[in-house]
C-alpha cells in the first residue's frame, strides 16, 4: 500500500461494504438462498426488492463475487440508474453482452440492472424478450425499491427476494464493529439513537456514524447535531408557515431547501411526513391524518416522475387552506 | 396600495373618435346605427369582424356611450345556450317606452360558439335578429366558419383591419404621457412591430414592461420579445388564461403560448399566487396544475401523447376556473423565479452533480442517492473536521472546486491539509 493510500480515507459505507455473502449482515433467508445458488453454480433470473440501504446492491455484487471470484466484474454487465438504460441501450449494449459466448470457467454471465424501477416501460418490454432468448447463457439481476414498477411479465420471469430493514441488534452490532476498527469512542445510547433515526437503513446509519465521529466522541448530542444539520429544521418551519396560511413564505422556504440543501422532492415529502406527527405541529389528530394521506399521494406522484416543485406547492397550498379552515 | 387597473381598460376608447385607424369600419357602423335610430335599419344586425385587439368591442361600447344607448352585452359564460338567448330576445322584442333610453345589443365573440354545447344557439340568434326592435351588433375574429353562415347572411358585414404600426405607436405614446413614463421611441416601435396590429397586446406589453421595470427601453422590449412571434408570449398567455371567461379561451391561451408545455407549467406554478389571493382558490388551482403535471409525467414515461389534451384541460381551464367569482384581474406576470434561480445556482448544481458522479460508482448507488443520502453528511465532515476531510478528498480525488463547495468557510484549511498530505507522499 502506498503512503498516499494509507493517508487517504474513504466513506465507511464503501470501506465496510461486504465483499462476500458471508460478510453480509442479516437478510439471513436471502443470503442462505443465494449461497445455495453459488454452490449449485446455477440460478434463475433474480429480482431484489426492498427499502434503501438494506444491502440489495451489495448482495448482488457479493453473489457475483462468490460465483466468479475476484475478477467477477469482467463477467458482469452492470447498468445503474446513472447510466443510460433506455430501450436503445437494452437493444444494443445489453443484447450484445448477452449474445457473447460464456467463458469456459464460469457457468453464465450476469446482467445487473440496479434501480430498475426507474426504467421506462418500453425498455422493460425490450428486456423481456432478451431474458427468454439468452437465458441459457445470461442471468439477469434486477434491483428495485418499488417492485410494483417492474412490469408483470418481468416479475413473472424472476425469483423475487425481499430485503427488509435491518433489525436493531444487527445494525447496532455492525456500527460497533466499525467503531472498533476505526478506534472511535462512543456512548451506547448514541448508537441506539442512530438506529432510531436510520429506521433500518444501513447506509444512512453508517453515514451518520461517520459524520458524528468526525465531530469527536459519538454521543446522543453529536448524533442529533449531525442529523439536524443534514436534515434541516426548515422543513418544520415550512409546514408551520403553510398552516398559518402563509403560502408564499412557505413556498419560499421550499425553494431554499431544494436549492441550498439540494434536497429532492422525495426527500422533502418524506421528512414532511415525519414532521407532521411531531409534537411541534399543533393541529388536531384527524387533520394530521388528512395531511399524511395527502403526503402519501404526493410521494406516489413524485415516484411516478411528477415535478417536485409543482407537487409540493400543491401540497403546501392545501395545507394553507386547511390552516385557514382550522382558524375558522 | 391602489389596485392596479389594466391599461387596456383604463384607456378604453370612450368616444367614437378615440377609436383609431378604423375609418372605414367606423363610417359603416355609424351609418348602420343611425339608420336604426331613424327607424329604417339597413340591416337589423351588424357583424364586426377582424383580428384580435383592433377595436371591435371598443367601437360598439364607445358608440353606445356617445349615442346614450344602454349596452346589453352578452358574454356571460352561459349566454350561448338557446334559452339564454331567448331571454334576451324577449327584452329586445319589447317596444321601447317613450322616455326610456334606447338599447344596443352586443353579442361578443360569436365565433366562440360551441357546436355541441351550444346547440341551437345560432337558430336562437337568428330568431332574435328577426324579432328585435334594437340594433344587434356581433363580433368575431373569424366569421368565415361554416356554422356562422346564417349569421353572415343576416348581417351587415363590417371589416376591421390590423392597426398600422404608426397608429399603435400614437396610442402607446399617449399612454406613456398620461402615466409619466420614460419611453424610448424605438422601444414603442418595437412593441408595435411585434404586436402585428393588435393594440391590446401592445398595451399589455407596455404595461408589463413599465410595471416590471419602471421604464420602457428598446433593450427591454427586445429581451422580452425574443419568445414571441405571432403566438402568445408567456405573460400574455397567462393573462388570457387566468382571465378566460370560457373554457375554450383558457385552453387556447395555453396551446398558443410559444413556450413548451413544461416551461408553461413553470410559469403557471409561479403565478397562481400572483393571480389568486384566496387560500381556497390557490389550493384548487394548484390541485388542477398538479394533476396536469401527473398526466405530463405519464406521457413522458410511456409516450402516451393522447393524454396531452388532459394536460391542457387541467393546466388551463382547471387553473382558471379555480376562482370562486369571475373578475378581470390584470397582473404583472414576471419571468418565474425558478428559472432565474436555476440559472444563478447553475454552477453550484454542476459541482454537486460532479461530486455525485465521482461518488456514485464507488458507493454502488445512483447519483440521486448520493445527493440526498451522502453529500449532506460529507458536508458536515468537511465543515467541521478539515484534517479528516482532506483525507477523504484524496480518497475520492475531489477537485479544489468540489472541496470549496463542500467545506464552505473551512475550504482553505481543507486545501492546506491536502497540500501537506500530498507532500508527505
Ligand atoms: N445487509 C448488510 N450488511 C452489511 N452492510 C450493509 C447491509 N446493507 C447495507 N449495508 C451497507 O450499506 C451500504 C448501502 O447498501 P446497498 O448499496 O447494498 O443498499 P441498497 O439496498 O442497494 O440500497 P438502495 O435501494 O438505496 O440502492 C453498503 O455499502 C453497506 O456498507
Ligand atoms: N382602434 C382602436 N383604437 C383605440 N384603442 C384600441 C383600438 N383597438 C384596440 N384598442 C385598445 O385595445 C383594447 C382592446 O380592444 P377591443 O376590445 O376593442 O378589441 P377587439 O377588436 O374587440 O378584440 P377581440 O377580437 O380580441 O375581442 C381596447 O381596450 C383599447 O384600449
Ligand atoms: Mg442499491
Ligand atoms: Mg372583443
Amino acid at each position: 500500500m502506498s503512503s498516499r493510500e494509507a493517508l487517504a480515507e474513504l466513506l465507511w459505507a464503501e470501506k465496510y461494504r461486504p465483499r462476500t455473502l458471508d460478510e453480509m449482515v442479516d437478510q439471513k433467508e436471502v443470503v442462505e438462498r443465494l449461497k445455495r445458488f453459488v454452490k449449485e453454480k446455477n440460478m434463475p433470473h433474480l429480482l431484489f426488492a426492498g427499502p434503501p440501504g438494506t444491502g440489495k446492491t451489495t448482495a448482488a455484487h457479493c453473489l457475483a463475487h462468490d460465483l466468479f471470484g475476484e475478477n467477477y466484474r469482467q463477467y458482469m454487465l452492470e447498468l445503474n440508474a446513472s447510466d443510460e438504460r433506455g430501450i436503445d441501450v437494452i437493444r444494443s449494449k445489453v443484447k450484445e453482452f448477452a449474445r457473447t459466448r460464456v467463458a469456459a470457467n464460469i457457468p453464465f454471465k450476469i446482467v445487473l440492472l440496479d434501480e430498475a424501477d426507474n426504467m421506462t416501460a418500453d425498455a422493460q418490454q425490450a428486456l423481456r424478450r432478451l431474458m427468454e432468448m439468452y437465458t441459457a447463457t445470461t442471468r439477469f439481476i434486477l434491483i428495485a425499491n418499488y417492485p410494483s414498477k417492474i412490469i408483470e411479465p418481468i416479475q413473472s420471469r424472476c425469483a423475487v427476494f425481499r430485503f427488509t430493514p435491518l433489525p436493531k441488534d444487527d445494525l447496532i452490532g455492525r456500527l460497533k464493529w466499525i467503531c472498533e476498527r476505526e478506534k472511535v469512542e462512543f456512548d451506547e445510547d448514541a448508537l441506539e439513537a442512530i438506529y432510531e433515526i436510520a429506521e433500518g437503513d444501513m447506509r444512512r446509519a453508517i453515514n451518520i456514524l461517520q459524520a458524528a465521529a468526525a465531530l469527536g466522541r459519538v454521543t446522543v448530542e453529536s448524533v442529533y447535531k449531525v442529523v439536524g444539520l443534514a436534515h434541516p429544521r426548515e422543513i418544520r418551519q415550512m409546514i408551520q408557515l403553510a398552516l398559518a396560511g402563509n403560502f408564499n413564505d412557505a413556498r419560499g422556504k421550499l425553494r431554499e431547501l431544494m436549492i441550498n440543501y439540494g434536497l429532492s422532492g422525495l426527500d422533502v415529502i418524506k421528512q414532511i411526513h415525519r414532521e407532521v406527527f411531531s409534537q411541534e405541529i399543533k393541529i388536531p389528530d384527524e387533520y394530521k391524518l388528512i395531511i399524511a394521506d395527502l403526503a402519501g399521494e404526493i410521494q406516489f406522484r413524485l415516484v411516478e416522475g411528477a415535478d417536485d416543485e409543482i407537487q409540493l406547492n400543491a401540497f403546501l397550498a392545501r395545507l394553507a387552506y386547511i390552516g385557514r379552515k382550522l382558524r375558522g | 396600495m391602489p389596485r392596479k387597473i389594466p391599461w387596456i381598460i383604463k384607456y378604453r376608447p370612450r368616444r367614437i373618435g378615440d377609436v383609431v385607424n378604423q375609418d372605414n369600419a367606423k363610417k359603416q357602423f355609424i351609418q348602420w346605427l343611425e339608420s336604426w335610430l331613424k327607424g329604417k335599419p339597413i340591416k337589423k344586425a351588424a357583424l364586426l369582424y377582424g383580428p384580435a385587439g383592433c377595436g371591435k368591442t371598443s367601437l360598439v361600447e364607445a358608440a353606445a356611450h356617445e349615442y346614450g344607448l344602454e349596452l346589453v352585452e352578452m358574454n356571460a359564460s352561459d349566454f350561448r345556450r338557446r334559452q339564454d338567448i331567448k331571454r334576451i330576445a324577449e327584452t329586445a322584442a319589447k317596444m321601447k317606452s317613450l322616455f326610456a333610453r334606447g338599447k344596443i345589443i352586443l353579442l361578443d365573440e360569436v365565433d366562440g360558439i360551441s357546436g355541441t354545447a351550444d346547440r341551437g344557439a345560432i337558430d336562437a340568434i337568428l330568431e332574435l335578429i328577426r324579432t328585435t326592435r334594437y340594433p344587434i351588433a356581433m363580433t368575431a375574429n373569424n366569421p368565415w366558419d361554416q356554422k356562422l353562415r346564417p349569421l353572415r347572411e343576416a348581417s351587415l358585414m363590417i371589416a376591421f383591419k390590423r392597426l398600422t404600426e404608426r397608429h399603435v405607436v400614437t396610442v402607446l405614446k399617449r399612454i406613456c404621457e398620461y402615466e409619466k413614463l420614460e419611453c424610448e421611441d424605438k422601444a414603442l416601435y418595437e412593441i408595435a412591430k411585434r404586436s402585428e396590429g393588435d393594440l391590446r397586446s401592445a398595451i399589455n406589453d407596455l404595461q408589463a414592461i413599465a410595471e416590471g421595470y419602471g421604464r420602457v427601453t428598446y433593450s427591454l422590449v427586445r429581451a422580452l420579445s425574443s419568445y414571441r412571434n405571432r403566438e402568445y408570449s408567456p405573460f400574455e398567455a397567462l393573462q388570457k388564461m387566468f382571465n378566460a371567461k370560457y373554457i375554450f379561451q383558457a385552453k387556447m391561451a395555453i396551446s398558443q403560448a410559444n413556450i413548451d408545455y413544461d416551461t408553461m407549467m413553470i410559469w403557471i406554478n409561479e403565478h397562481i399566487p400572483t393571480y389568486y389571493e384566496d387560500p381556497e382558490e390557490i389550493a384548487r388551482a394548484f390541485d388542477a396544475l398538479s394533476r396536469a403535471d401527473v398526466y405530463m409525467g405519464r406521457i413522458r414515461r410511456t409516450g402516451a401523447w393522447d393524454l396531452l389534451s388532459y394536460v391542457f384541460d387541467m393546466m388551463g381551464p382547471g387553473v382558471a376556473f379555480a376562482r370562486r367569482v369571475y373578475r378581470y384581474r390584470w397582473k404583472a406576470f414576471r419571468s418565474p423565479q425558478r428559472l432565474q434561480l436555476l440559472a444563478q445556482t447553475k454552477r453550484s448544481r454542476e459541482v454537486r452533480e460532479g461530486i455525485a458522479r465521482a461518488l456514485a460508482p464507488r458507493l454502488a448507488t445512483s447519483r440521486s442517492t448520493v445527493k440526498s443520502e451522502v453529500i449532506p453528511y460529507l458536508k458536515i465532515i468537511f465543515m467541521n473536521n478539515p484534517k479528516y476531510a482532506a483525507r477523504i478528498a484524496l480518497g475520492y480525488n475531489l477537485t479544489d472546486e468540489m472541496v470549496k463547495w463542500l467545506a464552505g468557510h473551512k475550504a482553505r484549511e481543507v486545501l492546506m491539509y491536502m497540500e501537506k498530505l500530498s507532500r508527505k507522499h
